[in-house]
């Protein structure tokens, strides 16, 4: 039996945006899709090594017994940015893309670019 | 001794400051300064060679805690290698006009991060590093602007980050399981286990991110448009091609090696190399474009350094090191001079080029050289590692194998050696650049050095001694010149008049069909693993 909890949670939307990337044609789809897939990796990351009753490690947590597992959290602080960035760069391209091919979809835009060879 | 962050820090910090001097000062003081690179490289390898492996935690945190730095023999080999190219690089771009600041900053920095995923000891940095190198690499590939540019780009771009999406969560999941990520405490770690089953997730997910990164068969068709694409300077290629993809192979190297004691899959990578090594060439042989066609047949000289890196044999094994470094040198000249002829023919179709010999003696010698590197000619450094892998599978239907792709590879570059002979219909030499020839023919002649002194650079490289057995490595010789033979015959039957595989290159993949054979290739771990295990 699978319990619903974060770590089973972002293994599913992991694999929705997989679906997302592979059944959308449509260059947007395919960027919101991967930012999906950020997203559960960074639930996964939170939640995987969470004890029930842990407490975050913010601020002073001299007292409590439970502390959560510091590492994964600052791991995906470095991800949340690098995801943004990667997110900011693919729209910008994006932009460009559709400046010169004038369509969202991968297909007409691979059959564009192949006649312009 | 420099401390290690310090080389792969320095390259970052020059690139930002140049911005501050005039272009034509910034270009002579990048050469001094790659230089000084080459020299505090070669002294760190001399010091991990003279006293073994130097560690570095960065931060003065406890092992295991922090960032660690970690330079072997093999890693500071590929440093080594690195800014050695990198000077290379520099010098050959030093009187091109779109070497402008922006482009020195973003190259440098992809210096800096090589470097760097040579260096790291720990999984999540090494993630870090290449998804930053994704980004770095998307910007100079489009650097020309061409019109297919910003689709090329696109398409790397964004295959990249879902391969490294892949890896990160595979990461996670090995995380839970071991709670550690630094490489060598992972490999303690590992050991422990008693249970590989409950490791067949992670590993799935990080070798299909690895060979994704490596172009293993399925996974490869973002490679050549991306190192083969119009719009990319052919320093970036020569760069992506002899150098970046090797990182791929590096991560690829350090996660078996790790996995080793629980999880062997080096069966199933002799086979996926092989098979990539010859639907590498075939596709290579399909293409009329020359930058494509080099970009093809690094698909497929990965496949023979992943047959050589997984035979599970002392020889094969640093035979195939030792292509990894020797393609590094043949096909960065190989793309170099492929820019050069582009630039002064203005096409980069293969049938319109003829007559470089007479026409630029200086880049037809480069090119003849390396290509002789590349199909392994007696005496050149690609026979040395190819006889070093073979010999590390003789007796198996391998050894076979290995000998059709060589043929194939033949076969690849008699028809790319004929743009060299024929008459180029202009009168007098072309007069290139005098810096840009020294730089390919320097490298072209390394090629040849690489194959005379070929045991004696193993030795130094990689500290073991090799010996090249002059009975075999002659019966090795005939075998050569035969399929020379046959590859002319093959090549003036079959491809002379009409090329008869352009077929091929009107299937492509587009990014879905793309992003289906990535999770198609790690169900197909999974299940692998699951029946093996």
């Amino acid at each position: 039996m699978i319990s619903i909890n974060g770590e089973s949670i972002s293994i599913l939307l992991f694999f929705v945006g997989v679906h997302g990337l592979i059944a959308r044609r449509n260059i947007i789809k395919s960027i919101m899709s991967i930012s999906i897939m950020q997203v559960a990796i960074i639930l996964y990351f939170i939640s995987a090594n969470t004890a029930p009753g842990s407490v975050p490690p913010i601020g002073d947590v001299a007292q409590t017994l439970h502390v959560a597992d510091p590492l994964p959290q600052a791991l995906m602080i470095t991800d949340i940015v690098i995801g943004i960035g990667v997110t900011a760069a693919s729209l910008t391209m994006f932009i460009h893309l559709y400046h010169r091919f004038g369509s969202t979809n991968w297909q007409k835009v691979m059959k564009k670019r192949n006649h312009h060879d | 001794m420099i401390n290690l962050h310090w080389v792969i820090l320095l390259p970052i910090i020059l690139g930002t400051i140049v911005k501050l001097i005039s272009i034509k000062t910034a270009k002579k003081i990048m050469v001094l300064f790659q230089s000084a690179l080459l020299i505090s490289a070669t002294m760190i390898f001399i010091e991990v060679r003279k006293n073994g492996t130097v560690l570095e935690n960065i931060g003065g945190w406890p092992d295991t805690i922090g960032i660690t730095l970690r330079a072997d023999l093999l890693a500071s080999a590929m440093v080594l290698l690195t800014c050695f190219l990198f000077l290379a690089m520099v010098i050959f771009v030093h009187n091109k006009n779109y070497a402008d600041h922006l482009f020195f900053f973003l190259f440098l920095s992809l210096e800096s991060l090589i470097i760097g995923i040579f260096l790291s000891n720990d999984l999540f940095n090494i993630f870090v590093l290449i998804e930053a190198a994704t980004l770095i690499i998307t910007v100079l590939i489009m650097y020309k602007k061409a019109n297919v540019a910003i689709y090329d780009g696109m398409m790397y771009l964004l295959i990249n980050v879902v391969a490294m999406s892949f890896f990160l969560i595979g990461l996670g999941m090995l995380y839970k399981k071991i709670g550690v990520l630094d490489f060598y405490a992972l490999e303690t770690a590992l050991s422990q286990v008693k249970d590989p089953q409950s490791l067949i997730l992670p590993y799935a997910f990080m070798i299909t991110a690895v060979s994704l990164k490596a172009a293993l068969m399925p996974l490869f068709s973002w490679l050549p448009k991306a190192h083969g694409t119009p719009s990319a300077p052919s320093v970036v290629s020569a760069i992506l091609s002899g150098l970046y993809v090797k990182t791929g192979i590096y991560v690829f190297l350090r996660l078996q090696i790790a996995f080793s004691p629980l999880i062997d899959t080096s069966e199933l990578f002799v086979i996926l190399g092989l098979i990539t090594a010859i639907v590498g060439f075939i596709l290579a042989l399909a293409q009329k474009d020359i930058k494509l066609l080099l970009a093809y047949s690094t698909v497929s000289q990965i496949g023979v350094i992943m047959i050589g890196l997984n035979l599970d044999n002392p020889m094969a094994y640093w035979g195939g090191l030792y292509h990894l470094m020797n393609h590094a040198i043949f096909k960065s000249t190989l793309f170099l001079t492929a820019g050069m002829i582009i630039s002064e023919y203005q096409t980069r179709n293969l049938a319109e080029i003829n007559g470089v010999f007479k026409h630029m003696p200086a880049v037809g010698v480069a090119t003849i050289l390396s290509i002789l590197g590349i199909i392994g000619a007696p005496l050149f450094n690609g026979s040395i590692s190819k006889y070093l892998i073979a010999s590390g599978s003789s007796g198996t239907w391998i050894e076979s194998g290995l000998i059709l792709i060589n043929l194939g590879t033949i076969v690849v570059f008699i028809k790319y050696g004929q743009l060299l002979f024929g008459s180029s219909g202009k009168k007098e030499t072309a007069d290139s650049d005098i810096l840009e020839k020294a730089v390919v023919l320097t490298l072209s002649m390394l090629c040849f050095l690489g194959g005379i002194f070929g045991s004696e650079l193993i030795a130094i490289l990689f500290n073991v001694k090799l010996t090249v057995d002059r009975l075999s490595y002659s019966i090795k010789m005939l075998l050569f010149i035969g399929s020379i033979f046959l590859g002319i015959l093959i090549y003036r039957g079959l491809f002379k008049k009409t090329n008869r595989l352009a077929f091929i290159t009107s299937f492509e993949l587009g990014f879905n069909e793309i992003c289906l054979s990535i999770t198609l290739f790690f169900a197909f771990m999974v299940a692998y693993l699951k029946l093996t295990l």
